[in-house]
């Protein structure tokens, strides 16, 4: 089965984007057929692959089984990385999923005639917990959780791990997480860091991204870290989160 | 993933750079660093990928399935070893052998080009800079032996970018129509076969031969039989070394045929040659069988051991060895007599005798000028006949031989069937065709699980005697037991087959039709 990876998290602006568009890339680069969803209504992912936030009938058409997903695919600057864009009707996902008899299956439902032609699929959810994000719970075999190293990001780490385990009926993705613009000037970041490795039951992957100006630039550049800045730290620190994570799915 | 793709062919003295350039004054373009690949693209014998619009490339140690016409790639695995040849088997469990298996089937895979790329990727972007269609210059050369380069035509691929299929049909509109350039009406690699002198398409085995009805008699037997001897010749260095076991096969099947209209239309032959032939042709079908039944066992083996469970497929193992050590004597004496100055000598003069066939005398050839649709007609009537006969006679109580017969009697008809169904009508032929293939499933079913169980109890004491020998033994005794339960089950079906072969509307038919 084509494993199902949720970029993931409640708090806004913690780096989900920026690592699905370049973990999608690097595991295209790797060789793997790789397909991200952008579910998110403001479209940012598809905005960064230079890709028009629209889809064909909406968000609503597409979990009622109305759209055929694979019509509304589209190439990526990458051979191997294709998109299913994000739509401005997104907004409504909650409502749109309530609609159907089962408002929890309605991401699988779009995915799954498309998983057999990738290896990996990617989704990059927009903030908040919500009937769209139990749809996630459901479609995902992992939640990939970006986390700033402060206290009150772990606390809602920890939230969303109970929440899952409590309130998520039938089969539940793992939770992952990584830390995401980590300044190692901080003391505080690198305290956190040291105290998470030291009681962290792999939940937490090693690999950590750097807080790093390449990272803003994608927006500028509107390309993957691997389209403009190759050898920088940042992709680097993507590939290493990837490599780590690949080998978990 | 797939997307759309095709090839334009280049002009003359217009380089990809050069299209690139023209196309740069009407779309957005960016062109990327140009880079070259080494390629070698392999193929079974009869060119099963090409017929399959597929192309199989190895290049850095990897094997990538690509469809022929756009080069995407479909599937690819690691190379394994620095092998000449690749089976099935030889490939890595996974998606390319899984692609490649229904295709090949059990033939074998070998080199059949190398070519050398130099590809020059440019990309046609949209008003937000994004890629929408994918070109890619070609300019390959094909490697001959003693590293000859010969310059293929350049090309310019052309694919689409999923989800933008507006703008590849603009873009190829703008190529062919603004630049004029033409789609090429073949793959590269078919280019490369063709300038090193190799058989596009492959080497096929089937007969492909078109007739006239009033033709005369022996000339139609030359056609036939010079293809025949034609596929021989092409099979023989294969089936020498081994590359898989089809080439052995489709050249039994050519000498099988040929000794079949040797002996049915043995009117149009002068009768002492034809003697020497027979006797020549006889000598290699027994030449070559013992090397082909045990080509046969060890491929129907794993399916054999498979029926015994888990624990007893591994028991049979010394069987498996015995028979491997048999293949390889039988093989070396089968090589030695197919390289003899006797079989070599035996096509020689079959050729020589089919090229003046038809001016020889006729003095003894009372069937040679006669048309060859009355001549086959009275053929496959008298076989038809011939095998109702056998048939009707047999019941419960008839020893093997019987069936065994009628099964010899159902291969030569359905050779002439082959040969001469173009003479006749199809609602004629066709049932015919269907019927005998039924009556001959069950009769080849009945014969090879009995020679299957006669050679496992002939081999029973030489297993006995090797290492796990006895366990070997007992599994043996299994699998006898279950052909024979399955040469019972064949037997059983026996007469409704037989009846379908030889009802009354298709007697009626078939005397109507030949007489
Ligand atoms: N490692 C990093 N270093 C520096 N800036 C980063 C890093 N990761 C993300 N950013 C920046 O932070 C902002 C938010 O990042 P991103 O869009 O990836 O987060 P998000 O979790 O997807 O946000 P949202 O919840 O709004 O969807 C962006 O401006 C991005 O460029
Ligand atoms: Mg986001």
């Amino acid at each position: 089965m084509t494993p199902v990876v949720a970029l993931y998290n409640i708090k806004g602006g913690v780096g989900k984007t920026s690592a699905a568009v370049n973990l999608a890339w690097t595991a295209a680069e790797q060789g793997a057929r790789v397909l991200l969803w952008d579910l998110d209504p403001q479209g940012a992912a598809s905005y960064l692959l230079r890709i028009k936030p629209k889809v064909r009938g909406g968000g609503s058409r597409l979990v009622r089984g109305k759209s055929d997903p694979a019509a509304l695919l589209k190439g990526s600057d990458h051979e191997r990385l294709d998109l299913l864009p994000a739509d401005f009707s997104y907004r409504k996902m909650d409502l749109a999923l309530d609609a159907t008899k089962r408002p929890t299956r309605g991401l699988q439902r779009v995915i799954a005639p498309l998983a057999e032609q990738y290896d990996y699929v990617f989704l990059d959810c927009p903030p908040a917990i919500s009937l769209a994000s139990e749809s996630v719970f459901a479609a995902a075999d992992a939640l990939l959780v970006p986390l700033i190293p402060t206290p009150l990001s772990l606390r809602t780490f920890e939230q969303l791990q109970r929440f899952v385990a409590q309130d998520v009926a039938g089969p539940r993705p793992r939770i992952l997480a990584f830390f995401s613009m980590v300044d190692g000037r901080k003391a505080l970041h690198r305290k956190i860091i040291d105290e998470v490795a030291a009681s962290s039951d792999g939940c937490v992957l090693q690999a950590a991204i750097p807080a790093a100006s390449d990272v803003e630039k994608m927006a500028i550049q509107r390309r993957a870290l691997a389209g403009f800045a190759p050898r920088g730290r940042a992709v680097r620190a993507y590939e290493a989160l990837w490599n780590e994570l690949r080998p978990r799915l | 993933m797939d997307a759309r793709g095709t090839q334009l062919l280049l002009p003359d003295g217009m380089s990809g750079s050069a299209a690139a350039d023209r196309l740069a004054a009407l779309v957005p373009v960016v062109t990327e660093r140009a880079y070259s690949i080494d390629r070698t693209f392999w193929e079974s014998f009869d060119g099963r990928l090409q017929r399959a619009g597929l192309a199989l490339a190895e290049a850095g140690g990897r094997l990538v399935l690509i469809d022929a016409a756009t080069h995407a790639e479909q599937a690819g695995a690691e190379h394994p070893r620095a092998a000449r040849r690749l089976l099935l088997e030889d490939l890595p469990a996974g998606a390319l052998r899984d692609r490649l298996a229904p295709i090949l089937e059990l033939r074998a895979l070998t080199p059949v080009a190398r070519v050398r790329s130099r590809l020059l990727p440019i990309n046609v972007l949209d008003d937000l800079g994004k890629i929408v269609v994918r070109l890619r210059g070609e300019q390959s050369a094909a490697l001959a032996a003693g590293a000859e380069k010969i310059a293929l035509r350049p090309r310019l691929h052309v694919v689409g970018v999923r989800g933008y299929d507006v703008d590849f049909d603009r873009v190829l509109a703008l190529l062919t129509r603004e630049l004029g350039l033409q789609h090429a009406p073949r793959p590269v690699l078919d280019d490369a076969v063709e300038v090193l002198g190799r058989p596009v398409g492959g080497t096929s085995s089937k007969l492909r031969i078109a007739l006239d009805r009033a033709e005369r008699a022996d000339r139609a037997a030359v056609t036939i039989l010079r293809r025949l001897l034609d596929v021989i010749e092409a099979n023989t260095p294969g089936a020498l070394t081994d590359v898989d076991s089809e080439f052995l096969h489709d050249l039994r099947v050519a000498v099988r045929r040929s000794r079949a209209l040797q002996r049915e239309l043995r009117g149009v032959f002068a009768p002492e040659p034809l003697r020497v032939f027979r006797d020549g042709f006889r000598e290699l079908q027994v030449l070559t069988g013992p090397t082909r039944d045990l080509d046969v066992q060890l491929l129907e083996f794993g399916e054999l051991a498979a029926g015994l469970g888990d624990g007893a497929a591994a028991d049979v193992a010394p069987l498996r060895r015995l028979l491997e050590q048999r293949l390889v004597a039988e093989r070396r004496k089968m090589v030695a007599g197919l390289r003899s100055e006797r079989t070599r000598a035996l096509i020689r003069n079959w050729a020589d005798y089919l090229d003046a066939l038809a001016g020889a005398p006729e003095a003894d050839r009372p069937d040679a000028a006669r048309p060859i649709a009355d001549v086959a007609a009275e053929r496959i009537g008298a076989v038809y006949r011939r095998m109702v006969k056998i048939g009707r006679a047999i019941d419960d109580g008839s020893p093997h031989e019987a069936l065994h017969d009628l099964r010899k009697k159902g291969k030569e008809l359905r050779y002439l069937l082959e040969f001469f169904s173009s003479l006749y009508p199809p609602e004629v032929v066709k049932p015919m065709v269907s019927t005998l293939k039924g009556l001959q499933d069950v009769l080849g079913r009945f014969q090879d699980r009995e020679v299957q169980a006669d050679l496992l109890r002939a081999v029973g004491d030489e297993v006995a005697a090797m290492e796990g020998g006895s366990a070997a033994l007992m599994a043996m005794g299994v699998l006898v037991e279950r052909l024979a339960e399955q040469q019972q089950q064949a037997r059983a079906e026996f007469a409704e087959s037989f009846a379908q072969f030889a009802a009354k509307p298709q007697r009626r038919i078939v005397a109507r039709t030949f007489g």
